[in-house]
């Protein structure tokens, strides 16, 4: 009896450090880090929230159809501290994400790399999120990345 | 009325300036939230040491009594900076907690996590001096002790799934 509970703060310590930290998801629950997407197009909508930021734009494919896409990034603190503030991303704005699609299909992906209109890329994702390139640089699987 | 009344409430709420600072704040959210999770720790794992007394898991030689008049006190504290963090959290994202469906889940245990004590507190804990020296308390607090640690535990779990809705 006095052993088993013993184990039990171990067993319990154990269950919370396989948690984030944080009220935010991990990478692996939504999207696919075998799926690198590059969506050019124009702002349409800008979401400054915690726990993650959102913002939506309108993308053109080859048969000249518009589709708007979601894109996912880390929270406005995060974002402010690498120089991403929340005025930046104005509406009309045509920008470059570079992330990795939703894993349910959806027009969704998790914005690791957003380039601005000046040429300006800010890495977009939640560093150790489990995602590639999650220590903070903007690499990973992404097209263009430094290899090794 | 072209939605239901909860979500309108939800989504004024959500739109209020002070729903929507906290919403975009570069440090307030995190902060909450770690007051949230702190609080969370002091209010479960105090009534814990009730619950597994009451099973006769652990300090066994000491009365019931004993036990909840020295952790009730951390447990109320516990829910009262639990409750007001939470709703602060909630009233930042209010408009998507009402579609979530983990938080809906949450809400209802949270509902039947209130009654457990009501109803343990009006019943079997009356006569609590009959039986407050037993190692093993009767059946209908060791249910109620049963019910406080399940249902806290979900809450938990439902509480952390609100992330992945």
């Amino acid at each position: 009896m006095k052993f088993k509970f013993q184990v039990l703060p171990v067993a319990f310590a154990l269950l919370l450090s396989s948690i984030p930290a944080y009220a935010h998801h991990s990478f692996a629950a939504e999207f696919d880090g075998s799926k690198p997407t590059r969506l050019v197009g124009k702002i349409t909508r800008v979401e400054w929230t915690n726990p993650h930021s959102y913002f939506y734009v309108d993308v053109v494919d080859a048969n000249g159809h518009t589709e708007n896409w979601g894109c996912e990034g880390a929270g406005p603190g995060a974002l402010s501290r690498r120089g991403w503030k929340k005025g930046d991303l104005k509406l009309g704005d045509t920008i470059v994400v570079d992330g990795y699609r939703a894993k349910d299909g959806s027009r969704l992906i998790d914005a690791r790399r957003v380039t601005f209109p000046d040429g300006r890329s800010v890495y977009g994702g939640s560093p150790g999120d489990g995602g590639p390139g999650d220590n903070g640089t903007d690499q990973g699987n992404l097209p263009g990345a430094k290899k090794g | 009325m072209a939605q239901p009344l909860l979500q309108h409430l939800c989504q004024v709420l959500y739109d209020s300036p002070f729903g929507t600072s906290i919403r975009e704040s570069d440090n307030a959210f995190s902060l909450i939230e770690s007051v949230h999770v702190l609080s969370i720790t002091l209010l479960v794992g105090s009534i814990s040491v009730l619950d597994l007394r009451i099973l006769g898991l652990i300090l066994r030689e000491i009365p019931v009594v004993r036990i909840a008049r020295a952790v009730l006190p951390l447990t109320w504290a516990g829910f009262g900076v639990m409750f007001a963090s939470g709703f602060l959290l909630f009233w930042a994202e209010a408009a998507k907690s009402y579609l979530n469906p983990a938080f809906r889940v949450k809400v209802v245990l949270l509902l039947l996590v209130g009654l457990n004590p009501l109803i343990f507190h009006t019943t079997v804990y009356r006569r609590v001096t009959e039986w407050e020296r037993e190692h093993r308390s009767p059946w209908r607090a060791r249910a109620a002790a049963c019910a406080s640690l399940l249902l806290w535990s979900s809450v938990i779990v439902a509480g952390r799934a609100i992330a992945y809705f």
